[in-house]
């Protein structure tokens, strides 16, 4: 189980790279869509690894927060445009 | 065995998306390797959990959350999507 979550852990934190650098607003709105399903994936290992049915639950309403945040990112830079 | 093999199938996709972010120029592209990449590679690695517990009356979370993420995750990309081509490059030229 632990390299699984080391390689997600990897992989998190070099689409928060992009993240950071991403040069328009929509970059960085598909980094951090790809880093919460990054971490959707890692409490449901944590949930498994550790046998507890309320992580699994974190998780769930993890991953629902998170698809309702970056609709609403993607609906307001539609009508707003990316600039400052 | 086939948990393992159905979440080392995950982590690769999962690692082809992320360097597909990383790597790509445009936007539709880092979108293209986030979004696909991403609803399978989580599909795999959350198949492969629940292949791994085995089938339990208490999996139906995890199959809850599978299909969470089967059903939200396009949906996102192609907000994201949308928004990036609606401001942009402006309406549509067929309109």
């Amino acid at each position: 189980m632990g390299v699984l979550e080391g390689v997600l852990l990897g992989a998190l934190a070099l689409v928060l790279v992009r993240l950071f650098v991403g040069p328009t607003a929509w970059d960085r709105l598909v980094a951090a869509n790809s880093a919460s399903a990054r971490v959707v994936l890692l409490i449901s290992l944590a949930a498994v690894a550790s046998d507890s049915a309320a992580l699994l639950d974190i998780a769930v309403v993890y991953a629902a927060l998170s698809f309702l945040g970056t609709v609403i990112f993607a609906r307001t830079l539609e009508r707003s445009g990316g600039r400052r | 065995m086939t948990a393992w093999v159905l979440m080392g199938i995950g982590a690769f996709l999962v690692v082809v998306g992320t360097i597909g972010v990383l790597r790509f120029r445009d936007v539709y592209s880092r979108l293209q390797a986030s979004g696909v990449s991403d609803t399978t590679g989580a599909a795999f690695i959350l198949l492969g959990l629940i292949v791994h517990r085995g089938l339990e009356p208490r999996d139906a979370t995890l199959a809850l959350l599978l299909l969470l993420l089967l059903v939200t995750s396009p949906i996102a990309t192609h907000s994201i999507a949308k928004s990036a081509f609606t401001q942009r490059h402006g309406p549509r030229e067929d309109e």
